[in-house]
């Protein structure tokens, strides 16, 4: 199926350092907002950690790195990449843009 | 110096010589335009024996074991900054040998340490090298879960383990004590409160740092193919400085640096920079010196008039620039430090393993560990941490670099790389020196008296603990 650009939420619900996790299409994607030393930017990601398919929802975002906080797997904001176990496997990430103050993810 | 001051060393009492014909440290701090704290304007040094120190300890699997066996397990350790885990739930984990833990922060005065281990069958609770955070500690396994408090919250299938007390299913602890900003650890619940740890005179100088109005901007982790102990005693005296670091000696007062002890575990070097180095003397201006001065972050002095008036020292005018620049470029107020506080390398160890350098040109923490199933390699830690900026809001500690072994410190993102290539000659240094006391058909290394006291009071505190003192 060809991914296209879905709206997410209007940009101010995830305010820099914020994140917000909302379901499309069966698919839990969760958008965080960074504000780092390192960068600042949005970064759309699954919202299930790839380990035990735990929520990621409440995990600490720091450097462009989110932890699950069930059982501590980190993963890469840009890549998905599984930086820690007890994860081996990657997340999805999207594509995201804002067009007319909402947050739009590709999906 | 030659002979005749050979002769001079030899007639006074064993480590009372200095070199000779040359200001102390302390007769170059005096000449500063801002003067400096108590703290900086002391000495303490002692005379501790000149017999060598033998090499099994570097050299000896066995004594790796003792060391993991009767010390690791009863020193204070730096575990992690406070800035790392900042809110409830925020953990941080940190090993030692075979030995992890979960330090966490429970409420928020209340930091705890963990074994890092289900009480179950034992699968680690959170992954070593992580932090992060959570509102409980669930093993992956089966799921057996603890809240923050270290209480147990839930044993799956609770029915099947009648024999489980729950009350008696907490988490064991670690000893915690928070200071200047680290989280110390401690397995030893019979060890001595930190402040008697490490002694009156050291609790009285960190107490006038600061440090814990500082955020890390900068970490870097190398293994180092050598012991841990020689990995940290490369790093104790400014006597190796003319040899290993022939760029720095010009703006570095090596030879005349000065070596302090306090109590046990804790001994320092004071090594004056913008001023020549005694090897060198009559070979350089101050011109040079100025030109070839070193710091931990040159990106500070960018486009600063370095070209010296006639009489005007070098180091007069790098506390000047120094001040300037580096309130500006880090949004920090450096009004009240003084010119040795900006520009001199104050190295302080507290034994086991960890340096703090409370200075502000190079405001380093290094930490050292031993590599668990090797003790030929160890693990060095470099953080640099800045002063808070004048706004009150702490960036984040920065994200971790981990450095392959043949990668070069001046690879590390957000490390000066002219620092770097220092840290390149310090540990290029330590691979031939691990396989040349493999080698040596001498038993024991031969120290300086005074350069080299902090080495001898390092070991010192080493054997003790082996020996099952301390």
């Amino acid at each position: 199926m060809q991914a296209n650009f879905t709206r997410f939420c209007k940009l101010d619900e995830v305010p820099p350092g914020g994140k917000k996790a909302l379901k499309i299409n069966e698919t839990w994607v969760l958008v965080c907002n960074v504000k780092s030393n390192v960068t600042d930017r949005l970064f759309a990601v699954s919202g299930i950690c790839s380990h035990q398919f735990k929520p990621l929802f409440n995990g600490r975002v720091r450097n462009c790195r989110i932890t699950c906080p069930v059982h501590g797997a980190r993963f890469d904001l840009e890549t998905g990449a599984a930086l820690d176990l007890p994860a081996t496997k990657p997340i999805a990430v999207y594509e995201v843009r804002v067009v007319d103050d909402w947050i739009e993810v590709k999906i | 110096m030659g002979n005749q001051s050979l002769e001079i060393a030899q007639a006074l009492p064993p480590g009372a010589a200095r070199c000779p014909q040359e200001p102390s440290t302390q007769d170059i701090i005096a000449r500063d335009r801002v003067a400096a704290p108590a703290w900086v304007r002391c000495e303490s040094y002692e005379f501790l024996g000149d017999e060598d120190i033998s090499i099994d300890r570097y050299i000896d699997p066995a004594f790796a074991k003792r060391e993991f066996d009767t010390l690791w397990n009863r020193t204070w350790q730096f575990a992690c900054r406070e800035e790392h885990i900042p809110e409830v739930g925020d953990y941080y984990v940190y090993d030692i040998g075979r030995h992890s833990f979960i330090v966490t922060r429970v409420a928020k005065d209340d930091v705890r340490a963990y074994y890092n281990a289900c009480l179950h069958r034992g699968t680690k609770l959170r992954p070593s090298g992580t932090d992060g955070c959570a509102s409980e500690f669930q093993c992956s396994f089966h799921g057996w879960s603890w809240h923050l408090d270290g209480s147990l919250k839930e044993s799956v299938c609770a029915w099947d383990f009648p024999h489980v007390d729950a009350g008696k299913f907490s988490l064991p602890q670690a000893k915690v004590e928070r200071l200047a900003g680290f989280v110390f650890i401690n397995m030893d619940h019979g060890a001595p409160a930190l402040a008697e740890y490490f002694g009156p005179e050291f609790m009285a100088h960190i107490n006038e740092w600061g440090l814990e109005n500082r955020y890390i901007y900068c970490h870097v982790v190398k293994k180092i193919p050598a012991n841990w102990k020689l990995n940290m005693e490369a790093f104790m005296e400014a006597y190796h400085v003319i040899h290993t670091h022939p760029q720095v000696a010009v703006s570095n007062a090596d030879a005349n640096s000065q070596y302090d002890i306090y109590g046990e575990h804790v001994n320092r070097f004071i090594s004056s920079l913008g001023v020549l180095s005694p090897h060198l003397r009559g070979q350089y201006t101050e011109q040079d010196i100025l030109d070839q001065f070193t710091i931990g972050d040159s990106s500070m002095l960018g486009g600063a008039d370095r070209t010296l008036a006639p009489g005007e020292t070098a180091r007069q005018r790098m506390a000047d620039i120094m001040r300037v620049m580096f309130e500006q470029g880090t949004n920090t107020d450096l009004s009240g430090v003084s010119d040795a506080e900006l520009l001199d390398c104050f190295s302080y160890t507290l034994f086991p393993n960890t340096f703090l350098f409370p200075g502000i040109s190079l405001p380093m923490v290094y930490r050292f560990r031993p590599d668990r199933d090797d003790h030929r390699k160890s693990i060095y830690e470099v953080f640099f941490l800045r002063p808070l900026p004048v706004d009150g809001i702490r960036p984040e500690p920065v994200e971790t670099v981990y450095l392959d072994d043949d990668q070069s410190f001046t690879e590390a993102e957000g490390m000066d790389p002219g620092f770097g290539a220092i840290l390149d000659q310090d540990t290029d240094n330590l691979l031939l020196q691990q396989e040349g006391l493999e080698a040596s058909a001498k038993p024991g290394i031969t120290l300086g008296n005074y350069q080299e006291i902090r080495v001898r009071h390092f070991e010192r505190a080493i054997d003790k603990y082996l020996q099952g003192g301390a």
